[in-house]
């Protein structure tokens, strides 16, 4: 089968349940990917997060609410219930992949991290919570996710690819 | 030839910039040039008149009516979009090719030095000191151009650069480049900064954008304000390929810019905004895939 993909850039979501369609994003430097499988209907979503909170540019937020941690996860939940998921989330795999930092064992501006943060306090707040993650460290990762299995493949320059 | 001989060899390969892009340079590092100027230099270079105003009268800004004015169109566009067409058009062949060596792909170079260019010029205006704003966007343009040259000399070595750096026997992706090549893409750049007979700090930049402590203390600021965008543009997923952020933040940009967390963001927010719009003004169509 040739698999069609869906290309997602920074700020950007989407969702499918047609298993010819992968769903992926690159560069993924502080920024996080937020990935929902749904079993039952078979169906994956993702959102490329860049930043923890839409306060700081609220008119910004409402063109790409997927730019920010708080308004990106209920935006994709959204898109997920569009195509015939739980409206509340309910019973979704959640996995996150990005949040890379630059070496700094200060940790100053450390963005990834306060996604990662953030995405997880809003997930806490709709009763989710993540299986699986691939976050942190100082790689930059472009992440696939595949509609047929559901299957997570990370790639970085110069790096075997791997799952989670 | 030691590797360092075959290295500043292919440093003198590099083609030269045009008049016209080394006119801007100049000119944008004075405080007091006059915006005719800027209009002159284009209105007698047809390359570039064509490209500035193909750039302007793109869908990505927009404009009412198309224009055909170089006056128009650089008010419109600005002194530094204009310094970026100019120097895409004279250095693209060079930026826009895959890093092999850093296993980066096509045009690579060329967006994250301008997604540094445009966070450094942002960066630039939170300084202690007044300085100035197009020195610390061209800097930021052209501050990784030595990776265009070094990245021949590590193709192939990627992994092994990055196993270096995972088993701490390298602490950045700067000491791993050193400890390969016995130079890095700093050095290498500012080999080619003088062949370019970049003025000071230009080459100074270059230099030391990763080690920005080092740099002369009356252009610090500048360096540090590069230093900076270099990381935002990495964080933000314009980076140029295995050394991805592989390198370490200098804590001592607090003595001369002060940013906090909050105009970080801001800064990332902003720059990711202006930087998809100029992108697609600048490449063409499938260019930049």
């Amino acid at each position: 089968m040739t698999m069609r993909v869906m290309t997602l850039g920074v700020g950007d979501l989407g969702a499918a349940k047609d298993p010819g369609i992968v769903i992926r994003t690159h560069a993924l430097g502080s920024c996080v990917a937020v990935l929902l499988l749904d079993p039952k209907t078979r169906s994956v979503g993702m959102v490329h997060i860049a930043l923890p909170e839409s306060k700081i540019n609220n008119v910004k937020a409402r063109e790409k609410p997927g730019y920010f941690a708080d308004t990106g996860v209920p935006a994709l939940i959204k898109e997920m219930s569009r195509i015939g998921c739980h409206g509340n989330g309910k019973g979704m795999i959640v996995k996150l992949v990005g949040g890379a930092k630059i070496m700094d064992p200060n940790n100053t501006f450390n963005i990834g991290k306060r996604n990662v943060l953030a995405i997880k306090k809003i997930l806490w707040s709709l009763k989710m919570g993540v299986v699986a993650e691939d976050v942190g460290g100082s790689i930059s990762r472009t992440v696939t996710l595949g509609a047929d299995k559901g299957r997570v493949v990370i790639s970085s320059s110069g790096r075997n690819d791997w799952s989670v | 030839m030691a590797i360092q001989e075959e290295i500043i060899a292919k440093v003198q390969e590099i083609p030269p910039l045009s008049t016209s892009a080394l006119e801007l340079v100049t000119i944008m590092g004075k405080a007091d040039h006059d915006l005719q100027h800027t209009v002159h230099i284009v209105e007698c270079d047809a390359g570039l008149t064509a490209k500035v105003l193909r750039a302007v009268n793109s869908a990505a800004f927009a404009i009412m009516e198309p224009t055909t004015s170089i006056a128009h169109a650089v008010s419109y566009l600005g002194e530094k979009m204009i310094l970026g067409i100019a120097l895409e058009a004279c250095t693209g062949s060079i930026l826009r090719r895959p890093l092999k060596g850093y296993a980066g792909k096509s045009n690579a170079l060329w967006e994250h030095n301008l997604r540094t260019a445009m966070a450094a010029k942002e960066v630039a205006k939170l300084a202690e000191e007044d300085i100035s704003l197009d020195i610390a966007f061209t800097g930021g343009i052209l501050h990784d151009i030595g990776k265009a040259v070094l990245s021949e000399f590590l193709n192939g070595y990627a992994e092994d650069m990055i196993s270096k750096i995972d088993a701490g026997e390298a602490a950045d992706y700067i000491a791993a480049e050193h400890e390969m090549l016995g130079m890095d893409h700093s050095t290498v750049g500012y080999e080619v900064a003088h062949l370019w007979n970049l003025t000071f700090p230009l080459p100074e930049i270059i230099r030391f954008h990763h080690t920005p402590g080092k740099a002369k203390e009356s252009v610090r600021a500048l360096v540090y304000a590069v230093h900076l965008g270099d990381i935002m543009a990495m964080m933000g997923g314009s980076g140029t390929g295995s050394d991805d952020m592989q390198y370490r933040l200098d804590a001592g940009f607090s003595d001369y810019i002060q940013i906090t967390q909050s105009d970080f963001e801001k800064i990332m927010l902003d720059v990711e905004v202006e930087f998809r719009k100029t992108k697609s003004s600048i490449f063409k169509r499938g260019e930049s895939e």
